[in-house]
C-alpha cells in the first residue's frame, strides 16, 4: 500500500509537469489553431536561463521568476517574428516551423550550454514526509501542488479578467475580435508568452529530477501530445486530467507490470491512445468540431 | 533569348537525352570513383528513398509524420533478423517491405481518425517508443549492441568489389521505388492526395474519403520505409537502436523539406542533403550541427517554401518576368507566357493560402513576392 501511494504520488509529480507542457500546448492551439512542436524545446531554454541566472548568484527561486518573465518575452518574440510569418499557410508548414525551431533551439542549448547534463537544484527539499504509512517525496508534492496552483492562476485569469476575455475572444474567432477593436495582434503574442512561462516552470521543476540536458524534455513532449489528443485539445481541464492520468498510470505500469517495466513505460500512454481513439476520436472530454467550407 | 533557352531545355527530345546521359552516368559512376564515393552514393540512395517515402504522406498528402526513420529502422531490423536466420533473400525483401506496412497500416488506422494534426502527435512517438522498444527485444535486434548481417557482399560472376556491387543494388531497388512512387503521384491516387492535403471538406465532396486517402499514403510511406531500411542494410550492414532515434527522424523532415515537399527530384536532393550536410557541419562546428540544421530549415521555409526543387521554377519565373517586362506593348502575361512556358504559367486560381508546396507552385512564389 505504501509503494501504491508513492508511485501514485510521483506520478501525479510527473503528471503534473505533462500537464504544464500539454496545457502550453493547447494555449497556443486554441489562439493559432497550431501545434506548436517546440513547446518542450522552449521549456529547456528557459531551465538553461534559470540556470545560468543561479550562477549569477541569484537564489534559486529569483532566478526560476526571472527565467519565468523572460521566457514570457521569449515566447512573445517568437510569435511575432517566426509564426506571424506563416499565418494562414498550410497547417503541416507550420509545424515544420516549430519542428525547425525546436532544432534550432536544440542547437542553441547545445551551442552555449554543452550537451553534458548539468545539476539544476530542486526547489523543494529531498526528503520525505511520512503520509498513511507511504513515504512521500517533498519533491513530488510540492511539484504537483506549484503546478496545480498555477492551473487555478490560469483559470482565473482566463475567466475573471478582462484579458482572459480578450484572449478568448482571439481563439474563439480572430476576425469577429479584430472588428470588435481588440489588438489581435499582441493579443497572439500574450498567448504564446504565457504558453512560454507556464513551459518554464514545468522545465525549471523537472530539470533536477531529469537532469538538464538540450533533449531532456523531447519524451515529456511526446507524453504531453498524448495527453493533448487523449483530453481532447478543446478542453483545458480534460487535458490536465488526461496528463495527471497519464503520470499515475505510468508509473503503476513500470511497477507491477513486469512486461512493461521502466524502460517502456512510455508506451502506456500511446496504449491508452489507440483504444480511445479507436473508440472516441474527439478525445475523452473533447468536443468534435465542426468542419465548415 | 531567355525563353529560347528554356524552350530548348523543355522539348521531350532534350530531357530525354539528359535522362539517358544522367542514367549512364549512374551506371558507369561507380566503377571509376573511389570507394568511399561510392559508398556515400549509396548511402544518399537509401535516405533519398526514405525521404521518397515521407514525401508521400507529407509532401503529397500534407500530413506531417516525424516517424518516417522508424520504418526505416524496422526494415532494417526486420532484414537483419531474416538474414540470421538464413531466409531467401527475396523472402526478406517481401518482410521488410510488409511488415512495416502492416505496422503503418495500423497506426495509421488509428492516428487519422482524428483530423488535423493528430497525425503529427501520434508518429511523433513512434521513434521515441521504438528505441526502448528495440533495446528490450535484445533476443530478435541484439539488444542496444545491435545486429549486424552481411549479405550484401559481390557475387563472384559479377566481378564486383562491394562497394560497386551494394551501390547497384541501391540504385536498381531505389531507381524502381523512385518509378513507382511517381507513377503513384501522378496518377488518379496522387490527384486524391493532393485534393485531401488542399482541403479535406472539399475532397469529402468530391467523393474521395480523406479518412481512407490518409491511411493509403500513410501505408505506402511506411512501405516505402522498409525498403529503405532494406537498403539500409545493404549498405551499412548494421543497426542498432541508433538508427531509429528521435533525431534522425526531425533530420529527414528537414531533409524533406529542405530537397522539396511534394517533389520527386526533391526526394533525391533530400537524400543527398541528408547525408552530406551533417557531414560537412560536423567537419566544420560539431557542436553546432543542430543549430545549423534548425537555422537552415527554418531559412528554406521563409525563402524557398518548395524547397531546392523549386529553385529552377523560382528563376524561371525571375528571368521570365525580366525578359517579359522589356517589350513594353502586349499584355505580357497572356501573350508570352503559354509558348514559353505552359505548364506554371496558369493564374494562380487556387487560394495562394493553402498551396505553398504542390508542384504547379506559381502561388507559393506570388505569395512571397510583394
Amino acid at each position: 500500500m505504501g509503494t501504491f501511494i508513492q508511485l501514485v504520488v510521483d506520478g501525479l509529480a510527473m503528471g503534473s509537469v505533462y500537464g504544464a507542457i500539454a496545457l502550453a500546448i493547447v494555449l497556443v492551439n486554441q489562439s493559432t489553431g497550431m501545434i506548436n512542436f517546440a513547446q518542450g524545446g522552449m521549456a529547456v531554454l528557459s531551465a538553461y536561463l534559470a540556470f545560468t541566472f543561479l550562477g549569477l548568484g541569484l537564489p534559486l527561486i529569483v532566478a526560476i521568476l526571472l527565467s519565468v518573465a523572460a521566457s514570457f518575452i521569449i515566447g512573445a518574440l517568437i510569435e511575432r517574428f517566426l509564426m506571424r510569418r506563416f499565418m494562414g499557410r498550410a497547417e503541416d508548414t507550420q509545424v515544420v516551423v516549430t519542428v525547425g525551431l525546436l532544432t534550432l533551439l536544440t542547437g542553441i542549448c547545445g551551442w552555449l550550454w554543452s550537451y553534458n547534463n548539468l545539476q539544476f537544484p530542486s526547489l523543494f527539499p529531498s526528503s520525505a514526509f511520512t503520509f498513511l504509512g507511504a513515504a512521500i517525496s517533498w519533491r513530488s508534492f510540492g511539484t504537483f501542488l506549484a503546478i496545480a496552483g498555477i492551473m487555478v492562476l490560469l483559470q482565473l485569469l482566463f475567466r475573471q479578467t478582462k484579458l482572459g476575455l480578450a484572449l478568448r475572444a482571439v481563439a474563439d474567432n480572430r476576425q469577429s475580435a479584430s472588428f470588435a477593436g481588440l489588438p489581435v495582434g499582441r493579443l497572439l503574442m500574450v498567448g504564446w508568452g504565457l504558453a512560454a512561462a507556464l513551459g518554464a516552470v514545468a522545465g525549471a521543476l523537472v530539470a533536477p529530477r531529469l537532469s538538464l540536458t538540450p533533449g531532456m524534455l523531447d519524451t515529456t513532449l511526446v507524453y504531453a501530445l498524448a495527453a493533448v489528443i487523449l483530453g481532447g485539445i478543446t478542453s483545458p481541464v480534460g487535458v490536465v486530467v488526461a496528463a495527471w492520468l497519464i503520470g499515475v498510470l505510468e508509473n503503476l505500469a513500470a511497477v507491477y507490470v513486469p512486461i512493461i517495466g521502466h524502460d517502456l513505460k512510455i508506451a502506456v500512454p500511446f496504449i491508452l491512445l489507440f483504444v480511445v481513439l479507436l473508440l472516441r476520436p474527439q478525445g475523452l472530454f473533447g468536443r468534435k468540431t465542426v468542419v465548415r467550407v | 533569348m531567355g525563353a529560347q533557352k528554356t524552350g530548348l531545355l523543355r522539348t521531350p527530345w532534350f530531357q530525354l537525352t539528359l535522362a539517358l546521359v544522367a542514367v549512364v552516368l549512374l551506371v558507369v559512376a561507380p566503377l571509376l570513383l573511389p570507394i568511399p564515393v561510392n559508398q556515400t552514393l549509396a548511402r544518399i540512395g537509401v535516405f533519398a528513398v526514405a525521404v521518397l517515402g515521407l514525401n508521400v504522406i507529407m509532401g503529397y498528402t500534407g500530413q506531417v509524420s516525424l516517424g518516417q526513420i522508424f520504418f526505416l529502422g524496422l526494415g532494417a531490423y526486420v532484414t537483419a533478423y531474416g538474414v540470421e536466420n538464413g531466409w531467401n533473400i527475396a523472402l526478406v525483401f517481401l518482410a521488410a517491405v510488409v511488415i512495416p506496412g502492416v505496422v503503418g497500416l495500423i497506426v495509421a488506422l488509428a492516428a487519422a481518425r482524428l483530423g488535423g494534426l493528430a497525425i503529427a502527435m501520434v508518429t511523433i512517438a513512434l521513434p521515441i517508443i521504438g528505441v526502448p522498444l528495440a533495446k528490450r527485444l535484445s533476443d530478435v535486434t541484439g539488444g542496444s549492441q545491435g545486429i549486424s548481417a552481411r549479405f550484401s557482399s559481390a557475387p563472384d560472376w559479377t566481378g564486383l568489389a562491394n562497394d560497386q556491387w551494394q551501390y547497384y543494388l541501391v540504385l536498381a531497388i531505389g531507381g524502381i521505388s523512385f518509378l513507382l512512387v511517381f507513377n503513384l503521384v501522378r496518377g488518379k491516387y496522387g490527384r486524391a492526395f493532393r485534393i485531401v492535403k488542399e482541403n479535406e471538406a472539399v475532397a469529402g465532396a468530391m467523393g474521395i474519403s480523406p479518412y481512407r486517402y490518409k491511411v493509403l499514403a500513410f501505408t505506402i510511406a511506411s512501405m516505402v520505409g522498409g525498403v529503405s531500411g532494406f537498403l539500409y542494410m545493404v549498405v551499412v550492414q548494421y543497426t542498432s537502436p541508433e538508427t531509429l532515434a528521435f533525431h534522425h527522424s526531425i533530420s529527414l523532415l528537414a531533409a524533406m523539406v529542405v530537397g522539396g515537399a511534394g517533389s520527386i527530384i526533391g526526394s533525391l536532393i533530400g537524400g543527398i542533403y541528408y547525408v552530406l550536410v551533417p557531414n560537412f557541419t560536423n567537419e566544420v562546428a560539431p557542436t553546432l550541427t543542430s543549430l545549423i540544421q534548425g537555422a537552415i530549415l527554418l531559412l528554406v521555409l521563409f525563402i524557398l517554401p518548395g524547397g531546392i526543387a523549386s529553385l529552377p521554377r523560382v528563376l524561371r519565373r525571375w528571368t521570365g518576368r525580366s525578359s517579359r517586362s522589356s517589350p513594353p506593348a502586349s499584355s505580357p502575361p497572356e501573350a508570352s507566357a503559354p509558348s514559353s512556358d505552359p505548364s506554371p504559367s496558369t493564374p494562380p486560381n487556387t487560394s495562394p493560402s493553402t498551396s505553398s508546396t504542390t508542384p504547379p507552385s506559381t502561388a507559393s512564389v506570388k505569395e512571397d513576392s510583394p
